[in-house]
């Protein structure tokens, strides 16, 4: 008891001088910080880890090598430390001032500039670190195409509350879709024959064949949106689970897009500028669209559909719009999805990647942008981490995940505005 | 604040006092085993992960693998694709990227190992699946290579043997319209018992979808239809329920099944049922001779069960990895010089002797070898009956 008694307060000051002192260090040193961290791996990285008899650059922050070789492991932790924590922790510390004020010019010159330098920066990082290794560019890619399906089914899910289990064939309608148009217009392939536009083009196509991915995908939706004009929570759910099987099923049994058996050669037009690109802009609209008038209707109908539709919101258009909306997204992330593993077959998009989505969208939070990028990201990247543990993977995230409902029953993150104008304005001295 | 700082420049001193600072990078050759550990199928993943260590520690008791005139180690690593594609993907990823192997043993199964090869296919690092069936696994990707033989020559076999054997011209096939596997090899039959009997002489062509566990609709219908023999390249879980409710409709014509009828389980679930069937696998292990028996013998000893063609295909291709490596002459310690060297090996090897038959790869890297029928006897083993060969 002395001890716990001696120590909180001075715990509480230290948490509270740490908060003191990173209170005014704005976003654009934060992001410094980390292109610290990146840049300091990729020209120190590879001496570091000789010197700590590392056989390489830690992949995913280590995991891998702590859970093979334990006697690796304060090798990495030093390599964690020297190369991610102190860039991170010095650089906003020693300038956060300059930073601070550099973002406040930027911001009053204009925030679209800001919001561009901002994503530049992003965009530096991610592409500097991606570049280590191909397999950290894999998961690079996977995480962010997550992160597109968590928001949209968090537009369902979470800000029109809707338990929809149909988003795995949206992503099916999707993925298959881009890869019919890609395989048939650009590829010679024994499916369909000989490329049928010269291929100089397919790359510039690409972005016609996501939308249109996405376009079908909505189109299916209406076969979920129509019948939830008049149910709602356990059938609504059960009829999206049955449409999620339908798609499976016509998938399999469709002998032009090979049935079972899948569609593979896609070309390889998905890098990581294309799927950052698409990441950013499904992350800019998703949040205009939860943000305007219609995602308050969107609430209004979670929160009481008759007083809303009373308040004159209609709630028929309210519900096809978020619907088809999701699914568009939904039907994009699956083309990427599609052309980053160049392989679709229907057993994907089965009750196994409903679950993982789900679960995605209530780890990080409903109603939130912020914590449908903080579940996906997190859901990614420990499931890839932790791959190696077997069957104990089944065990810990799904306890992590009931945690989670313990403490924080609606997500890590839940209803909070994703307010871009706030997160790039410089902090102001209090 | 101070007691931190102390806490972490130990944490320096101590990462930097323990860590093996002579790292061998060169010494050891690894090899990938790319296998389903978690997931639908982990029996498969099981015997996969037998096999791989029942031949380390072959190599371990010679002290290591014997390139040119140097002895290697060897070291296996092994990454759970979690019977997912893109688990698949990212595990021979993170294995050529990350720990540099030599050469990749699996994915088992055609879903995953068809994205997998592409992505082995395209680092430049040989692949082999000993399970993959589809076509598609191998197809213009030079680095990728089989085990097993393909399904467009099991259907023939089977349609050949069940005519030669029988003198039956009136076929039945009941399949899994939503499975890779039974699908393809259902279709190839067809064709090729259609080319010996006449078009319309597969009299019922039924389906189901994975999972169902009624059959009796589908096997009214091929009762009723005049069938003389029911062809169904099921699962051992499903080949079970098909074989006991065709018996209970009344049917009491044979059935006959394909390789994945070859598991442990299939004779377990299924009971006298099974007793007396045939099927087309890859060995046969009640009967079995020399090297064949060997392996045999010593998994059930190691592991308590007599091993499915998982197994005995995943020894036969790391064997063949390790005759590869070995027929390279030399390990320079350049990966990607060293991964062709191992891929234009496997594609030279000739009539190598596998337990699981002779094989010899074409050019697409799939093997040519024999196909064995297999006959359930009457104490509920896997009982040679004849061989057949391309």
């Amino acid at each position: 008891m002395q001890i716990n008694n001696s120590l909180s307060p001075e715990n509480k000051r230290l948490a509270d001088r740490l908060r003191d002192s990173f209170a005014q260090v704005p976003l654009l040193a934060w992001l410094c910080g980390v292109l610290g961290a990146v840049l300091l791996e990729r020209f120190f990285g590879d001496p570091l880890t000789e010197i700590l008899g590392l056989p390489k650059i830690p992949a995913l922050f280590g995991a891998g090598i702590v859970l093979k070789k334990p006697q690796l492991i304060p090798g990495t932790v030093a390599f964690l430390f020297l190369i991610y924590v102190v860039p991170v922790i010095v650089i906003p510390r020693l300038f956060g001032s300059i930073l601070n004020r550099l973002a406040g010019w930027f911001f009053r010159l204009s925030p679209a500039v800001s919001v561009a330098i901002h994503l530049t920066l992003l965009y530096m990082i991610l592409s500097l670190w991606a570049d280590i290794s191909g397999y950290r560019l894999l998961t690079l890619k996977l995480t962010l195409i997550a992160v597109i399906v968590t928001l949209s089914l968090n537009v369902i899910n979470g800000y029109m509350g809707e338990f929809s289990c149909s988003h795995p064939g949206f992503l099916a309608l999707g993925a298959y879709t881009a890869s019919v148009f890609t395989l048939f217009f650009f590829v010679d392939d024994k499916v369909f024959g000989a490329a049928f536009l010269p291929k100089f083009l397919g790359p510039f196509m690409f972005p016609l064949a996501l939308i249109l991915g996405g376009v079908v995908a909505a189109i299916g939706a209406i076969a979920i949106a129509i019948p939830s004009f008049r149910t709602r929570g356990d059938y609504l759910a059960i009829i999206s689970l049955a449409f999620m099987f339908i798609v499976k099923s016509i998938i399999e049994n469709l002998e032009f897009v090979r049935g079972p058996r899948g569609l593979s050669s896609q070309p390889n037009y998905v890098d990581l500028p294309t799927v950052f690109i698409w990441t950013v802009a499904a992350v800019w609209i998703i949040n205009n669209f939860v943000r305007s008038t219609t995602g308050k209707a969107l609430n209004a109908v979670r929160d009481d559909e008759m007083a809303a539709d009373a308040m004159t919101v209609n709630t028929r258009r309210t519900k096809i719009l978020a619907f088809l909306f999701a699914a568009f997204w939904a039907g994009v992330a699956g083309g990427l999805f599609a052309h980053v593993l160049r392989y679709v077959n229907p057993g994907t998009f089965g009750i196994q990647k409903l679950a993982e989505v789900l679960a995605m969208v209530y780890f990080g939070g409903l109603n939130s942008v912020y914590g449908s990028i903080v579940g996906a990201v997190s859901l990614s990247l420990l499931g890839e981490v932790l791959r190696p543990l077997e069957i104990f993977k089944w065990i810990i995230i799904p306890l992590l995940l009931i945690l989670v409902m313990i403490y924080r029953p609606t997500g890590l993150i839940a209803f909070k505005d994703f307010d871009v104008m706030k997160l790039i304005r410089p902090k102001e001295k209090t | 604040m101070k007691k931190s700082w102390i806490l972490i420049v130990s944490f320096l001193v101590v990462g930097l006092v323990f860590s093996p600072s002579a790292w061998c990078k060169s010494k050891t050759i690894k090899i990938g085993i790319n296998a389903p550990m978690t997931g639908d199928i982990p029996k498969v993943g099981e015997g996969t992960k037998f096999a791989a260590q029942m031949w380390l520690e072959d190599i371990n008791k010679a002290g290591g693998l014997k390139v040119g005139d140097k002895t290697y180690k060897v070291e296996l690593v092994l990454e759970d694709n979690e019977s997912k594609a893109e688990s698949a993907v990212k595990a021979a990823t993170k294995m050529i990227v990350e720990d540099e192997v030599l050469a990749i043993v699996g994915p088992q199964a055609s879903k995953q190992a068809v994205p997998a090869g592409a992505v082995c296919n395209s680092y430049k690092t040989p692949m082999i699946s000993p399970w993959s069936t589809n076509p598609d696994t191998t197809k213009d990707r030079p680095f990728v290579f089989r085990g097993c033989f393909l399904d467009p020559f099991q259907g023939p076999v089977l349609a050949n043997f069940i005519t030669q054997e029988f003198h039956f011209s009136k076929a039945a096939v009941l399949y899994d319209v939503a499975s890779d596997y039974p699908k393809g090899l259902a279709e190839f039959f067809q064709e090729a018992w259609e080319k010996l009997h006449g078009a319309g002489s597969v009299v019922a062509y039924e389906s189901f979808t994975t999972k169902d566990t009624d059959f009796s609709s589908q096997l009214t219908k091929i009762i009723r239809s005049g069938a003389e023999v029911l062809f169904t390249p099921q699962y051992y879980n499903e080949v079970a329920l098909i074989v006991q409710q065709a018996h209970e409709l009344g049917w009491n014509k044979p059935i006959v099944g394909s390789d994945s009828w070859g598991s442990a389980e299939t004779v377990k679930l299924c009971g006298e049922d099974c007793y007396g069937l045939f099927f087309s696998t890859h060995y046969a292990a009640a009967g079995a001779t020399g090297d064949t028996k060997a392996f045999i013998d010593r998994y059930n000893k190691t592991y308590g069960y007599v091993p499915d063609d998982v197994g005995a295909l995943t020894w036969d291709s790391i064997r063949i990895v390790q005759t590869a490596i070995q027929n390279c002459g030399e390990i320079t310690g350049k990966i990607e010089k060293d991964r062709q060297c191992v891929r234009d090996a496997l594609a030279k090897i000739k009539e190598f002797d596998g337990i699981t038959g002779k094989m010899t790869f074409t050019e697409e890297g799939d093997p040519l070898k024999c196909a064995v029928i297999v006959r359930i006897s009457d104490k509920g083993e896997f009982e040679f009956y004849k061989s057949v060969c391309p």
